[in-house]
């Protein structure tokens, strides 16, 4: 076939008619362009005449366009990771260029199971050193990542993995499996959830990506190690072990104990501590050793009565506080932070008259003006803020809403009023919180849900008032050196994201009921100055 | 009456001031009336020879009633000593001891949560705190001379002490801050050599009512140097540790400078040890300079030195020289070498500030020159080799410095004066 003579093959007009037989010639897969006609082309119902020459300014149809769909050459990607946990945590992340070609799933075959990650579940973000790879000019989220859990050891030492596009086509690879711990996995999720660049805006891009799957997949999995943690723990009590205590101070570490010798000599020289008891609970056995030294050395030098609690593991701030709660030997529980110290000598005489004076409704659950060390006010209190942003998608227009706690008079002169004076508050912080233990314990504690530490504190003082007790701010002012009592790494970051998103679904119903702002109407809020 | 002296470092195995000044009262209190004293003195890894296996406390060297403080780990960030056995044997040590008085003239190497230790142990006993420098205040070595540029510091604060020492946020110096003050608490009464030294603790915070001047008193046994008529007063001597803050750069850069105007008439003999606590760059400065004058002919030199001396050896190395310089850079708290120059009748020149400029009154009984300036000091020794009759008139000007015997008698005053703990503190 030629042209204008029917029934004559020719070979050059076939492969320029048909550009992937061209491809496939010049890569060695068929020796000429007749070997493909007649083994598929003939039978596929290629192209071998060119159309009229009138045909021009316009769309020729040279066979049927609907038999090319999915047989278009797979476009560049690659699954990088999988990485699966000792208890089923499942983690993996790769790219493809899908601008084009939209991604459908991500399966893996091991010998024993298998598991495809939907499009829909997996968090699209950037991969800066993909696009740079393939010269990709316009910002395209070609990067995916995706977790499940499945809550039992899955054996796994290599996969086959495919990545399933929309046409049709496929990219698959062998992947050798990374084995790892389970707070391995968690900090690996959540540290991606952290750092991964975004098309859009950082946060909300990163709360898209909890919506559909992964968020409740990570809390799950938290929620397991949490667990686990707290099973268990090692706990030694030094000084006097029959007194019965006016308080129980409470202090949660995450493996820095290096303020601790301070926090307990400034305790200790306060006026009327021996009424209280210390209990220290640590999210990391590797500071065991340090911390029960350190204990050993307090109750010697100071007198002090000392419960040391050792998780085996990382269970966060809501289930080691709520943990270290059932240690306490007295009606009063005062969650402090490690870097929180005692603001003038007579502190424990002014939280004493505070607990002792007042209607109990008003110290249920208090907190207090906190300082930066260079003398600004640190915290006054807590509100609630609303942010909302846009969020386009094949449906139209959605938005995204989180809510958000800022500090009252953040970086304010000490003795500012309107900010340390005593008044019911949305929320105080976690860094200092004094509450009956009773009230604390009829609110199920602190919710453990939250991952690491973030968002507890307000959740909590928004259940108490729920329950008909706001939190209040009380005139027992504190040290806070923010941030100092340990170093926050990436996947503490991620934590407080989920964490946001978290409390952004538990509480953004009855925020809008009068709570949102500095100034919230909220009736149980409003008192007369 | 028993007292116990606590010490960093037993003068026998490191040398510095505050450890000697430890030692002379011990030894003097044991001729005071109805009065025991004990020593405990720290030994650390520089006396590696001292440790005994599992021992915290132990006997030194057959002295009846010193002891050895075996210290280990010692955080120096924190003033605080990490162990537990060490702790331990201290509050038995003191629970076996029961001293009326507890007088530390040192926190370090013991921590200063010893201080509420001992109150712990001892709630009736009289804790008293000699400040031999700043160590409480600064934590770059107590001697509150600013690393960004060497001036002298006058207040410590969050954010200039991370300036001196960025290695650490601000909020490292406000909670350590914190941790001293907290536990200097227990202190019944402070005492100071030197009276500006009260202004600084007061400053940062401590009640001045509580402080008291005692000087430090030396048992120098100083027979008189016969004085010779020469005409010539141009032999200078430098004696004390040879770190950066004594300052004996300066000294030799006057050197340099007076030889280069062509003044080369004098000596300067450099008495001391220690170089290995100097910083490197400051040690370099030093050993080039004393090597190029080693290698000059005897008759060019003008820089001799002697290295390290035992008390013992001080008349002989006084008797050598008609001045001493002190060119300090820091704020030299009492300075004790003034009072050996004064015991042997040497003149002194010295920086302006601090102790120095407490002690010596310029024209007097010796000259300053300001602090830090090598031409100031070059000016001032050309002028000592000079200068007819000058040398005799401050010679004669010298007052006996304050022996052993007032100091010891300054101390048990303190001990009367310090009231008991109160009921309310012991409450606490």
């Amino acid at each position: 076939m030629s042209e204008g003579a029917p029934g004559a093959f020719d070979e050059a007009l076939y492969l320029r008619l048909n550009p992937d037989v061209l491809a496939a010639v010049k890569a060695g897969s068929f020796s000429s362009g007749r070997e493909h006609y007649e083994r598929y082309g003939r039978a596929e119902g290629r192209p071998t005449v060119l159309p009229p020459a009138a045909a021009r300014d316009r769309v020729v149809l040279n066979a049927d366009p609907a038999r090319y769909v999915g047989k278009s050459a797979a476009p560049p990607g690659m699954l990088d990771h999988v990485k699966i946990s000792s208890t089923g945590g499942i983690y993996v992340t790769g790219w493809v260029d899908d601008s084009r070609d939209k991604l459908v799933s991500a399966d893996l075959y091991f010998p024993a199971w298998s598991i495809s990650f939907s499009a829909a579940s997996m968090a699209r973000i950037r991969r800066p050193d993909a696009e740079a790879a393939i010269g990709m000019a316009t910002p395209h989220d070609c990067g995916f990542w995706g977790f499940l859990y499945a809550a039992r050891p899955l054996p796994a030492t290599i996969c086959n993995a495919v990545i399933r596009l929309q046409s049709g086509a496929e990219l698959q690879a062998v992947i050798t499996v990374e084995a790892m711990e389970d707070d391995e996995l968690r900090a690996a999720a959540l540290s991606r959830l952290a750092m991964a660049a975004y098309v859009g805006e950082h946060y909300t891009s990163a709360v898209q990506s909890l919506e559909a799957a992964i968020g409740r997949q990570l809390l799950g999995f938290n929620k397991a190690l949490t667990q686990r943690a707290v099973q268990a723990p090692y706990v030694e009590r030094f000084g006097r072990h029959d007194a019965r205590y006016k308080g129980s101070v409470i202090t949660c570490l995450f493996g820095n104990i290096e303020l601790m010798p301070v926090q307990q000599a400034t305790f200790a020289h306060q006026r009327g501590m021996a009424a209280y008891e210390f209990i220290y609970v640590c999210n990391s056995p590797l500071a065991a050793e340090p911390l029960l030294r350190e204990a050993k050395l307090s109750a010697l030098i100071y007198g002090l009565d000392i419960t040391v609690i050792i998780l085996s593991g990382n269970a966060g701030f809501s289930a080691a506080n709520n943990l270290a709660a059932q240690y306490a030997r007295s009606l009063r529980l005062l969650f402090v932070n490690p870097d929180v110290f005692p603001r003038g000598a007579d502190w424990a005489a002014r939280h004493d008259a505070v607990v002792e004076a007042l209607p109990a409704a008003q110290t249920a659950l208090f907190g207090a003006p906190l300082y930066y060390d260079d003398g600004a006010l640190m915290h006054g209190g807590m509100y609630i803020e609303r942010d909302t942003a846009p969020r386009f998608g094949p449906h139209g227009c959605a938005e995204t809403v989180a809510l958000r706690v800022e500090h009252y008079g953040k970086g304010a002169p000490p003795d500012t009023r309107p900010y340390i004076r005593p008044r019911p508050v949305p929320a105080v912080t976690g860094a200092f919180i004094s509450t009956a233990r009773g009230w604390f314990e009829s609110l199920g504690g602190f919710t453990e849900d939250y991952i690491f530490g973030h968002y507890e504190d307000a959740d909590l003082c928004l259940k108490s008032l729920q329950a008909g007790c706001p939190a209040w701010l009380q005139p027992v002012a504190l040290w806070h050196l923010e941030g100092k009592g340990g170093a926050r790494a990436a996947q503490h970051e991620g934590g407080a994201i989920v964490n946001r998103w978290l409390f952004t679904k538990r509480w953004a119903a009855l925020a809008a009921q009068g709570l949102l702002g500095p100034h919230p109407s909220h009736p149980a809020l409003v008192v007369a100055e | 009456m028993k007292i116990l002296i606590i010490c960093m470092y037993h003068p026998e195995l490191v040398h510095g001031g505050s450890q000697l000044m430890a030692h002379e009262l011990f030894q003097g209190l044991r001729e005071a009336a109805d009065v025991e004293p004990f020593l405990l003195a720290s030994a650390d890894h520089n006396s590696p020879a001292m440790f005994k296996s599992g021992a915290s406390i132990t006997g030194f060297d057959g002295r009846p009633n010193e002891f050895l403080f075996l210290s280990q780990n010692y955080d120096y960030a924190w003033d605080k000593c990490p162990s537990v056995p060490l702790a331990e044997a201290y509050a038995n040590f003191l629970d076996l001891l029961q001293p009326d008085v507890v007088h530390f003239h040192h926190f370090m190497t013991f921590g200063a949560d010893y201080f509420t230790l001992t109150r712990k142990v001892l709630p009736r006993a009289k804790i008293i705190f000699t400040a031999h420098e700043f160590a409480a205040i600064c934590p770059a070595n107590g001697h509150m001379r600013r690393r960004t540029d060497g001036s002298l510091c006058t207040q410590a604060s969050p954010v200039r002490c991370h300036q001196c020492i960025p290695a650490r946020p601000p909020e490292h110096y406000f909670v350590r801050d914190m941790w001293m003050k907290t536990h200097l608490t227990v202190i019944g009464r402070f005492t100071a050599p030197s009276r500006f030294m009260i202004g600084h603790y007061a400053q940062w915070g401590l009640d001045p009512a509580k402080f008291m001047y005692v000087p430090n008193g030396l048992d120098i046994n100083a027979k008189p140097i016969a004085t010779t008529a020469r005409r010539k007063r141009n032999r200078f001597g430098f004696f004390g540790q040879l770190v950066d803050i004594k300052g004996l750069h300066i000294l030799l850069r006057a050197v340099a400078l007076l030889r280069a105007e062509g003044f080369t008439d004098f000596t300067i003999e450099v008495n001391g040890d220690n170089l290995h606590f100097a910083t490197p760059e400051w040690r370099a400065e030093v050993e080039a300079f004393l090597a190029a004058e080693e290698i000059l002919p005897l008759s060019k030199r003008n820089v001799v030195f002697n290295g390290a001396y035992h008390h013992g050896q001080l008349r002989a190395r006084m008797a050598r020289v008609d001045w001493v310089v002190v060119p300090s850079v820091w704020w030299e708290i009492f300075c004790l070498v003034i009072s050996e120059a004064w015991a042997f009748g040497r003149p002194v020149i010295a920086s302006n500030e601090g102790g120095p400029a407490e002690r010596v009154t310029h024209g007097k009984d010796g000259l300053l020159f300001e602090l830090g300036d090598a031409r100031a000091l070059a000016e001032t020794i050309r002028r000592a080799c000079t200068e007819d009759g000058l040398w005799q008139s401050l010679a004669a000007g010298i007052t006996p410095p304050p022996g052993r015997a007032e100091m010891v008698q300054g101390y048990l005053n303190v001990y009367a004066e310090t009231p008991l703990p109160c009921q309310e503190d012991l409450a606490q």
